[in-house]
């Protein structure tokens, strides 16, 4: 009976491509035609380090857009990212400040400087650790809820800085990993630490069990309950990871620095939002890439650089953003739905 | 005018709707005359609720004619449909409760000028329609202090004021009383005397029979007859008209159910569910069959953890229904309702979806062993034969009955020992129905445990072993199927026809 519809040829498991696949292969291809074009308009564009540059000048972006591209993908939003970043940074100049200075901005707890790192990335979990409650027990919408504590965290570190900076009173090593070459070039840690961020995001993305629990969420959360899978602990880990990422880089930033910055990260959470969407990620959830999200972030790195090199006013950047993200977009969308016709 | 006096006020012609791979209205053509009450009806999937979209714009014919008043009638969503004079009374009521009875029914039809309202006999209007089809409702009345059987006359109110002459009610009574019922009943009278035709929706045959004037049965998406309820001779024949006996199954008895009890729940209550106990076998395919709202999904729901309920059940000794996973990990997997919204990853590949519900199996440490999941996926589509190229086809492009499989995949792959299995075939092709019913024997000649949670009976009697019967809730009766069942008695029993009598 079973010899109807059978036919002699096997079941086949590889398709050429999956769609995700495709996407990131286009985003790629696009980066790295959005590259060549200006090289072809600015001058001295084609270079090596620059090339090396428009990786290692975005490094937090980056970080930050794994944490976001693993929500995105599950169907959550995080812009509580860049806030963190503030407040974590300001949080481990505070703590690590010595007692005593000679006024309340360089006065800090006079912590040891791991002490205070570790404290200060507990307030970034703190803050993830927030999201998780409102979003997975109360049911908000993510995106109000994180709009609300990206509002919290950065209001916090505005009253530890006094809407000013603390950069006095800083032990020496407080300097140390923000500015740390490795390998006997000039890449610094923070640029290495972001490659192996990466790189573990792709293995867990991509072989492991809980990158796919977090595509089967994205893509039918009362599915995925009813097959037994539990939401609400997986949303909760993925805010705190993404909490936990924002935190480290905004430790670095400010050792980076030397100094503890209430605005520093401004804007960063629609950065690392844009370079998901420009790298593939549905907004809806159950569909994106990290790697995806890399050649996002290449993309805008390209457009944001080249218009520098073009002599154009800085002004003109964020419409250039625009349209390059108009332009992505809609490519992805179209590309996708001719593939599927 | 003449010509409105004689041609129906609604007719249809070779009407077709088609679904991916499912006809769900397939070639169907009658009319409905004026002033008349016209009764719809037909077992679940038979056609009813798309036919009904399709009249009040809410879907579009594949093919087909219909026609208001014998000219062309194309509405594009439900809106255009009112502007034609067709209302649907939902199941839900669409009312405000804050405001009074007269500003409900006067909602939507203000007339204005510039933005302010001004005095017309709008009001006046309204409130004799009200008066005519039901004069004890007080039309300065807070609308929240109205039963749900008054405000559903407000909403028929409001349609028959808006110029309808076409009013759809679609199993207005499911939520009545019955002195809520016999009150309905008399507003739909009044409402017919005063030229407004009704096309009534409802399982229960005993309401038909009484109100009714003309009956349209439909079967398997097909027109199987129109005609008079005066020339109807009782339930038992339309009875016979909505299932066509031909169409039966023969349930051939299985000999391999033990008698150890795998599942035993006592006294499962919640808002719809009263006092529900029954007991499984391991080995067993039980059915439980009940129209729509009869609590068939709840139980399911129950059993599986999804929804918590008062009462205990127990899985091999131990209780269970804490949630779907921990469900799961006792031995219990649920194919659900909708298996597009509820079942399926459509996003997702065959492969991605059906490793879902047993991940430990497929994994050492967290990391997915890719060439399992491969082999396991490839195992599936063969042994469900599933139709597809590729297992990494994308699931929503697989029709219905392929969609349907792969859910039963996802399950069958998490090694249950009692498959809960809602709805198994809704939306399937014939052919594919009998496929997953010789998987469903299969697996319970290996000693699985299989409950179907189903609307249509032929299912139930082909292929379940003891039959529960479900009624608003309850339990009303439980039988060994036998090829010499009586099919009538059942359906006299779940739609209502023993109410209390619990054999």
């Amino acid at each position: 009976m079973s010899l109807v519809t059978k036919s002699a040829k096997p079941i086949g498991h590889k398709r050429s491509l999956s769609d995700e696949m495709f996407i990131t292969m286009l985003v790629a291809s696009v980066a790295v035609g959005i590259f060549l074009l200006a090289s072809v308009l600015v001058p001295n564009f084609f270079q090596w380090q620059n090339l090396i540059n428009l990786v290692t000048n975005n490094w937090a972006v980056i970080s930050l857009g794994i944490g976001v591209t693993f929500l995105l993908v599950s169907g959550n939003f995080d812009l509580s990212v860049g806030g963190i970043v503030a407040l974590s940074g300001v949080l481990s100049v505070w703590f690590v400040q010595s007692t005593g200075g000679v006024n309340a901005l360089s006065t800090g707890l006079g912590m040891p400087y791991w002490l205070g790192v570790i404290c200060a990335l507990g307030g970034a979990l703190a803050i993830g650790g927030l999201n998780a409650l409102f979003v997975v027990r109360f049911r908000i919408p993510s995106i109000i809820v994180t709009l609300g504590t990206m509002m919290v965290a950065r209001g916090i570190a505005q009253v530890i800085t006094q809407g000013s900076q603390r950069n006095t009173n800083l032990p020496d090593e407080f300097g140390f990993l923000g500015n740390l070459t490795m390998f006997g070039t000039s890449i610094r840690f923070p640029v290495v630490l972001m490659a192996f961020m990466l790189i573990v995001a792709v293995i867990i993305e991509r072989k492991m069990v809980f990158g796919r629990i977090t595509y089967w969420i994205g893509a039918n959360p009362i599915a995925a309950t009813l097959s037994g899978i539990d939401k609400a602990k997986h949303v909760t880990y993925l805010y705190l990871f993404s909490s936990g990422i924002a935190g480290v880089v905004g430790i670095l930033l400010s050792s980076e620095f030397k100094s503890g910055y209430s605005n520093r990260g401004m804007l960063m959470e629609f950065d690392a939002l844009v370079i998901a969407l420009l790298g593939g990620v549905a907004i809806a959830g159950g569909f994106g890439s990290v790697v995806g999200m890399f050649f996002g972030a290449i993309i805008l790195a390209v457009v944001t650089s080249a218009t520098t090199g073009l002599t154009l006013s800085p002004d003109w950047q964020f419409i250039l953003k625009a349209v390059a993200v108009f332009l992505a977009i809609m490519t992805q969308t179209w590309a996708l739905a001719r593939r599927n016709r | 005018m003449t010509n409105q006096q004689q041609s129906p006020v609604l007719s249809v012609e070779g009407l077709v709707k088609d679904y991916p791979g499912v006809r769900a209205v397939d070639d169907v053509s009658f009319s409905i005359e004026r002033s008349t009450v016209h009764c719809l009806i037909g077992e679940n999937g038979a056609g009813k609720s798309t036919l009904i979209k399709m009249l009040t714009g809410a879907l579009q014919p594949t093919h087909g004619t219909m026609k208001v008043n014998g000219s062309v009638y194309q509405p594009n969503n439900t809106h255009e449909a009112r502007g034609h004079g067709i209302a649907t009374l939902f199941q839900e009521l669409h009312v405000v409760d804050e405001l009074s009875v007269l500003e409900n029914l006067t909602l939507g039809m203000e007339v204005s000028r510039f933005g302010f309202f001004i005095k017309s006999d709008l009001e006046d209007r309204v409130i004799q329609t009200l008066k005519a089809i039901e004069p004890s409702i007080d039309p300065s009345a807070r609308v929240s202090s109205l039963s749900v059987a008054q405000k559903q006359i407000i909403e028929i109110a409001r349609a028959a004021s808006s110029g309808a002459n076409v009013i759809i009610m679609d199993e207005p009574t499911a939520a009545l009383s019955e002195r809520e019922v016999d009150r309905l009943f008399g507003v739909i009278r009044r409402l017919q005397e005063t030229g407004v035709t009704v096309i009534y929706i409802s399982h229960k045959l005993d309401e038909i029979l009484n109100l009714g004037d003309t009956v349209t049965v439909m079967r398997d998406g097909k027109h199987i007859i129109t005609k008079p309820l005066s020339e109807v001779s009782g339930r038992a024949e339309l009875i016979e008209l909505m299932i066509g006996r031909s169409a039966f199954q023969t349930h051939t008895p299985r000999t391999k159910i033990s008698d150890e009890i795998l599942l035993k729940a006592e006294n499962l209550t919640n808002d719809l569910l009263k006092d529900v106990s029954f007991h499984i076998h391991k080995g067993e395919i039980v059915g439980f069959y009940g129209l729509v709202g009869a609590g068939k999904t709840e139980i399911a729901r129950a059993l599986f953890g999804a929804d918590q309920v008062a009462g205990s059940i127990s899985f091999k000794g131990q209780k269970v229904g804490r949630s779907p996973k921990h469900a799961i990990e006792a031995g219990i997997a649920l194919v659900p309702e909708e298996r597009r919204t509820q079942g399926l990853f459509t996003n997702l590949t065959i492969r991605e979806n059906i490793p879902v519900m047993n991940l430990r199996n497929l994994s050492d440490y967290g990391i997915f062993r890719s060439a399992d999941e491969v082999a396991a996926a490839i195992e599936y589509v063969d042994k469900l034969s599933i139709a597809t190229d590729s297992i990494e086809k994308h699931t929503e492009k697989l029709s219905g009955g392929n969609q349907q499989k792969v859910v039963l995949a996802k399950c069958l792959f998490s090694d249950a020992d009692l498959l809960l299995l809602d709805e198994p075939t809704r939306g399937v092709d014939v052919g594919a129905k009998t496929e997953i019913y010789d998987i469903i024997k299969d697996l319970a000649d290996e000693g699985n445990s299989v409950a179907i949670f189903s609307s249509e009976l032929e299912e139930v009697l082909g292929i379940c072993d003891r039959i529960f019967l479900l009624y608003s809730g309850s339990l009303e009766e439980e039988f060994i199927n036998s090829p010499d069942v009586d099919v009538s008695h059942i359906l006299n029993v779940v739609t209502g026809g023993h109410e209390g009598a619990v054999l």
